[in-house]
C-alpha cells in the first residue's frame, strides 16, 4: 500500500480546482454523463474564495487534533475470510473488534469533541425538569427557530410518534425521498409514502448540484389528484440519504413550502444532515456564497412547520434525537405518546448528559472549517475512485460513497446479491465494513417466490464524522481499487436462512462456487 | 436552595405536579430512584471505553456475558430503557383478550399490556394493600387467586404471569423465595411462563437474605441468580438496581421469543446489538450490574432507606410498613384523613412537602392509577407519596433534612386543603397532569 506523502498528486485536501464542481444543466440528463465532472477552475475563481481561503494553505486539514484514541485491530486476510464465513457473509454479524475501518454507518459513530465530553460530565440526571433539557431545548430553538422541542432516544422514535398521530389508512405522505425506516413507520400506520424526486435525482452517475430536490410539478399534480385533505404531511429529507446523500436547494425548499402552504399541508424537514445540506447550498446555490451557515440553516427551517432529527448524524452524538415544531396541539399529542415508549418529556429516553452533548454538537456542526473538511473528504474518496474507473454514484454526497455493485460485478446476477458479495470482498481484502443497499435490503419475493430486485444494487461506505484521517481514507481507496482489479474472482451469494422482515440484519448466506 | 416564596411560585407554575418542576428549583430530589444513581469510578471508566459501532459492539458482548453470568438468562436484547422492553415483550406475547396476572400493577407495565390488547389482573396477597400490615413479604402472590384465574380463563388465555421483585406500587415490598418456587411449580403444571420485572431484584434478594428462613447464608449474588432461575424471561430497567442513568433490556430463555424480539427491536429501539443505547451506556450497565449484587453495596443502600423510615416513624409520620427497599412511602390517606381520594390527597401532600423544604417527591395514588378502559377512575387502596432515594447520591445529613420536613408538614396537616385536576392527559396522566388548589 502506498504511503502518505504531502506532495502526492492525489493529496486529500489539496483544494485546487477539483474541489469545485462544474455543472452543466442539460434538458436530457443522460448527456451530462459525457461532460467533465471536475472542470479544472483555478481556486481564486470560486465565488467565496476570499471568504475562507484567503489565509489558508492549499491543504485543507482536519479542524481538530486528537486527544483520545481508540485502537483498531489488524487481522490477516485469511483470518478475515474465516470470520466472514462464521458470520455467514453478513457484515451485521461481525464483531466490531474484527473490523479495521468501519464504514457501516455514519449514525452514532461520530467522535465527540472535548467540549461535548465536558457536557457529558455536566449532565443533570433528574427525571423531570433537568437543566440539561433546558440547554438542549434552547440550542434547538436558537438554531431552528422551532419553539416546541421533544427529545427522543433516537430518530426512529421521533418518526414513530409523529406518524402514529398523523398517519392512518387512506393517507399519503409526500416527500423527495423517504428514508427506509421513515417509510416503514408511515406504512406501519396504514398510510402510503410517495417519493417525488426530481428528474436529475434518478440517474446515479449523472452529476447535478441538487439531486435531492423534490419534483414540485409532480407534487402539485398529486395534490390536485388526491386532494390536500388526504395528505397530512410533506417531508423533505435533507440531505437525501437514500438518494446518495444529495442535497436539496433552498429554492426548492421555498417552492415546496409555497405549494404546501397554499394547500395547508404541513411541511416537516427530516433534518439528520441539515448542516451538510446547508454547506452544499453555500457552495453551489447562487446568492449564498457569503451567507454564514447558521443563517442558511435558520432560513431552511423557517419554511418548515417542524422537523424530525436523528442527533446521531449532524449533532455528533452517539445517541439521541428529537422532534421540534410550531403547533402546540400537535406537540402535546406527541408528548402523550412519548411517555409510553420513550420517557418523560424532559428526557425522552436519554440520559441528561446526552442532552448536553447534543446541544453542544448542534452548534459545532455548523462550523465552516468542519463542513469544508467533511464534505471534501467524501469528495476526495469519490474522485479517487472515479479516476481509477470504479463505478460510483455521482456527484459525491455529504456523508458516504456509494459503489455501484452492478457495474462493479457485472458477472454476478442480482439474485446472487452482487452488493453483498462486494461487501464481503472489501472486508476480506482490507477489513473494511460497508453495507449493501440493494436487493438484499429492499428486495421482495413475488407469489412464485421469485426475487423482485431493488432498482439499484449499491454498497454504501458511510464515513463517520471526525473519526478517520486522510491515511485511513487513502487506505480505503486502495483496498477498493485492488478489489476492483480482481473483481472477476468474486463469487455471488445464496441465502441459507432469512427472517420475514428486515432480513438484512440477520440473514445467513454462503458463496456460490463457480 | 430556594426561599418559600420562590417555591410557591415554582409550584404554581408547575400546576401542583412535582413532575413539572425544574430540577434547579429542587433542593433534594426524591422524585425517583430511576436513572438518578451516581455511577462509580469504574463505570465512568467504562463510559470512556464505549465502542459506538452500529453492529457488533464489544460492549454488547460484554453486557451479554454479564447478564448470563449474574442473572442466568440466555438471550439478551438491549433497549433504551425498561419501557422499551415492556413495549416489545407485550407486543410479542399478548393477544387480544389475554389475561396477565401480576403482583400489583405498575404504571407503564400495565399500560403496555393494555395497549397490546391484554387485561391485567392483580394477584398480590391482600396484605399488600394494607399499609400497616407488617408481613415481611408483601410482594408475594396469592396462589389461590392465581389458580382461580387459570381455572376461569384457561391457561391458554394467560401468556405469562408478570412477577415483580421489590413491588414498587406496594412500597418496594419483596417477594419470598418460597413464594416464587410455589408460583413456578403452579405455572409449570399449566405451561405458563413467568416474566420477571426485575428492575430491583438485588434489593429484593437482600430482604430474602435478611428475613427469610433458611436463606441467610447465601450471598445477594447467589440469591439473585436463584430468583431469576424460577422465571422464563425478564424486562429490566437498568436505571434502578444496575446503577446507570439510561438503559434497559429484555432477556429470555426461549429462542423463538428472542428471534421475534430481535426483529422488533430494530423498529422501535435500534439494531439488536445496541437497542437504542450508546455503546458506553451498555458498558456502564455491564459494570453496574456487577456492582449491584455486592452485599456491601446493597446493605448500605437499603440501610439508608431504613434509616430514613425509622426517623419518620419517630416523628409519627404514617408510612407503609415494613420499610421497603428503594424509598419511604407515606400513607397520604392517614396523613390527610380530611381530604377525600377524589381530591387527590397524595398529590396534595407531595406539593406541600415541596413547599416546605424543596424536597421533591412523587404521588403514587389515584392520579398514578389512571382510568379503566371504560373511562372510570381506578381508586387504588393505597394513596401514597413516594420518597424515593437515588442510589449512592445523598448522605445521612440529607436524610435528616427530609424526615424533619415531613414532620413539619405533619404538624400543620389539618390546615391543608385538597386539589382538583385541571388538565388530564390521555396516557400516564400523572406525568403531565395539572392541578389547582381548592
Amino acid at each position: 500500500m502506498d504511503s502518505f506523502h504531502p506532495h502526492d498528486k492525489n493529496h486529500f485536501y489539496r483544494a485546487a480546482g477539483t474541489a469545485i464542481l462544474h455543472y452543466v444543466y442539460l434538458e436530457k440528463y443522460h448527456q451530462a454523463a459525457l461532460l467533465s465532472f471536475t472542470a479544472p477552475f483555478p481556486l481564486s475563481s470560486h465565488p467565496h474564495y476570499s471568504h475562507y481561503h484567503h489565509h489558508c494553505m492549499k491543504t485543507i486539514i482536519e479542524p481538530f487534533r486528537i486527544k483520545s484514541v481508540e485502537p483498531i485491530y489488524f487481522n490477516t486476510a485469511e483470518a478475515r475470510q474465516l470470520i466472514l464465513e462464521k458470520a455467514f457473509y453478513n457484515p451485521f454479524l461481525i464483531h466490531s473488534d474484527d473490523v479495521l475501518i468501519d464504514l457501516l454507518t455514519d449514525s452514532g459513530t461520530s467522535a465527540m469533541s472535548s467540549n461535548q465530553w465536558a457536557g457529558i460530565m455536566q449532565g443533570d440526571e433528574s427525571y423531570a425538569g433537568s437543566p440539561s433539557f433546558f440547554r438542549f431545548e434552547k440550542a434547538i430553538k436558537d438554531i431552528t427557530g422551532l419553539p416546541l422541542v421533544i427529545p427522543t432516544h433516537q430518530g426512529r422514535a421521533s418518526e414513530k410518534i409523529l406518524f402514529s398521530i398523523m398517519g392512518g389508512k387512506g393517507k399519503y405522505f409526500v416527500s423527495n425521498t423517504l428514508f427506509d425506516t421513515t417509510r416503514a413507520n408511515i406504512e406501519f400506520s396504514g398510510a402510503e409514502g410517495v417519493d417525488m424526486i426530481c428528474e436529475e435525482g434518478r440517474y446515479p452517475t449523472v452529476p447535478a448540484p441538487f439531486k435531492g430536490n423534490m419534483d414540485t410539478v409532480a407534487l402539485q399534480k398529486f395534490i390536485d389528484e388526491k386532494g390536500a385533505e388526504h395528505i397530512p404531511l410533506c417531508i423533505l429529507t435533507v440531505t437525501n440519504n437514500s438518494g446518495g446523500g444529495q442535497p436539496v436547494s433552498m429554492q426548492n425548499i421555498r417552492e415546496v413550502h409555497a405549494i404546501c402552504k397554499a394547500h395547508a399541508i404541513p411541511l416537516f424537514i427530516d433534518a439528520c444532515r441539515f448542516a451538510e445540506n446547508a454547506w452544499f447550498i453555500k457552495l453551489r446555490e447562487p446568492g449564498y456564497a457569503d451567507t454564514p451557515v447558521p443563517e442558511i440553516v435558520r432560513e431552511l427551517f423557517s419554511y418548515a412547520d417542524g422537523c424530525t432529527m436523528s442527533a446521531k448524524k449532524d449533532a455528533f452524538a452517539n445517541i439521541g434525537g428529537f422532534l421540534a415544531m410550531h403547533n402546540e396541539q400537535l406537540a402535546q399529542q406527541c408528548r402523550n405518546l412519548l411517555v409510553i415508549t420513550e420517557g418523560f418529556p424532559t428526557y425522552g429516553g436519554l440520559a441528561g448528559r446526552d442532552l448536553e452533548a447534543i446541544a453542544i454538537g448542534l452548534h459545532e456542526v455548523m462550523d465552516e472549517h468542519y463542513l469544508q473538511y467533511r464534505i471534501r473528504s467524501i469528495e476526495y474518496l469519490t474522485n479517487k475512485l472515479i479516476a481509477a474507473g470504479v463505478p460510483v454514484m455521482q456527484p459525491a454526497g455529504g456523508h458516504a460513497v456509494y459503489l455501484d455493485a452492478k457495474g462493479f460485478l457485472p458477472h454476478i446476477p442480482v439474485d446472487q446479491y452482487p452488493g453483498q458479495a462486494l461487501v464481503g470482498a472489501l472486508y476480506v481484502h482490507g477489513g473494511i465494513r460497508g453495507v449493501e443497499i440493494g436487493s438484499l435490503m429492499f428486495g421482495k419475493y413475488d407469489e412464485q417466490h421469485q426475487l423482485v430486485p431493488a432498482a439499484l444494487e449499491l454498497v454504501r461506505l458511510a464515513i463517520p464524522r471526525r473519526v478517520y484521517t486522510q491515511s485511513h481514507i487513502d487506505y480505503v481507496s486502495e483496498v477498493i481499487i485492488e478489489v476492483f482489479n480482481k473483481r472477476n474472482e468474486i463469487e455471488g451469494l445464496t441465502i441459507l436462512e432469512e427472517s420475514p422482515i428486515l432480513r438484512h440484519f440477520t440473514v445467513k448466506l454462503s458463496p456460490i462456487k463457480k | 436552595m430556594t426561599t418559600a416564596a420562590q417555591r410557591k411560585k415554582a409550584m404554581q407554575e408547575a400546576g401542583y405536579n412535582t413532575f413539572l418542576l425544574k430540577s434547579e428549583d429542587v433542593y433534594i430530589d426524591l422524585l425517583t430512584d430511576s436513572g438518578t444513581s451516581a455511577m462509580s469510578d469504574r463505570q465512568w471508566a467504562g463510559m470512556m471505553m464505549g465502542d459506538e459501532a452500529y453492529a457488533g459492539s464489544r460492549n454488547f458482548y460484554h453486557l451479554e456475558e454479564v447478564v448470563k453470568d449474574v442473572y442466568g438468562y440466555k438471550y439478551l436484547i438491549p433497549t433504551h430503557q425498561g419501557r422499551g422492553a415492556e413495549n416489545i415483550l407485550s407486543k410479542i406475547l399478548i393477544k387480544k383478550g389475554d389475561i396477565i396476572p401480576g403482583n400489583m400493577y405498575f404504571t407503564t407495565t400495565r399500560l403496555h399490556q393494555e395497549l397490546a390488547g391484554g387485561k391485567f389482573e392483580d394477584i398480590i396477597i391482600d396484605e399488600a394493600h394494607d399499609p400497616e400490615n407488617e408481613f415481611a413479604f408483601k410482594g408475594n402472590v396469592d396462589l389461590n387467586k392465581l389458580e382461580k384465574l387459570i381455572k376461569k380463563h384457561g391457561a391458554k388465555k394467560i401468556p405469562y404471569v408478570s412477577i415483580a421483585t421489590s413491588v414498587n406500587m406496594a412500597g418496594g415490598q419483596p417477594i419470598s423465595m418460597q413464594n416464587l418456587k410455589a408460583i413456578r411449580a403452579l405455572t409449570k403444571k399449566h405451561g405458563i411462563r413467568i416474566i420477571h420485572d426485575m428492575t430491583r431484584v438485588a434489593e429484593n434478594a437482600f430482604f430474602i437474605q435478611q428475613k427469610e428462613k433458611g436463606q441467610g447464608h447465601k450471598t445477594v449474588k447467589q440469591l439473585v441468580k436463584e430468583i431469576c432461575s424460577y422465571t422464563d424471561g425478564a424486562t429490566m430497567s437498568a436505571k434502578k438496581d444496575a446503577l446507570v442513568n439510561i438503559g434497559g433490556f429484555l432477556a429470555v430463555n426461549e429462542w423463538d421469543v428472542f428471534e421475534e424480539a430481535r426483529n422488533m427491536v430494530v423498529v422501535y429501539e435500534g439494531l439488536h446489538t445496541y437497542g437504542g443505547l450508546a455503546g458506553r451506556d451498555m458498558e456502564a450497565m455491564a459494570i453496574g450490574i456487577g456492582e449491584s449484587v455486592s452485599d456491601d453495596h446493597i446493605r448500605a443502600r437499603v440501610g439508608q432507606v431504613i434509616y430514613l423510615g425509622e426517623k419518620m416513624i419517630e416523628y409519627d409520620v404514617p408510612i407503609v410498613k415494613p420499610i421497603g427497599g428503594h424509598g419511604i412511602f407515606v400513607d397520604a390517606k392517614k396523613f390527610l384523613p380530611h381530604i377525600p381520594q377524589t381530591q387527590y390527597p397524595a398529590q396534595t401532600l407531595a406539593a406541600e412537602i415541596y413547599l416546605d423544604s424543596g424536597v421533591r417527591t412523587m404521588e403514587r395514588g389515584v392520579v398514578s392509577a389512571g382510568r379503566k378502559a371504560n373511562g372510570e377512575n381506578y381508586f387504588p387502596k393505597l394513596e401514597l407519596v413516594r420518597f424515593t432515594i437515588p442510589r449512592r447520591v445523598y448522605t445521612q445529613a440529607h436524610m435528616d433534612v427530609i424526615a424533619e420536613s415531613a414532620a413539619r408538614v405533619f404538624e400543620r396537616r389539618k390546615k391543608i386543603l385538597g386539589m382538583k385536576m385541571v388538565y388530564e392527559p390521555k396516557y400516564l396522566r400523572f406525568f403531565q397532569a395539572r392541578f389547582a388548589k381548592l
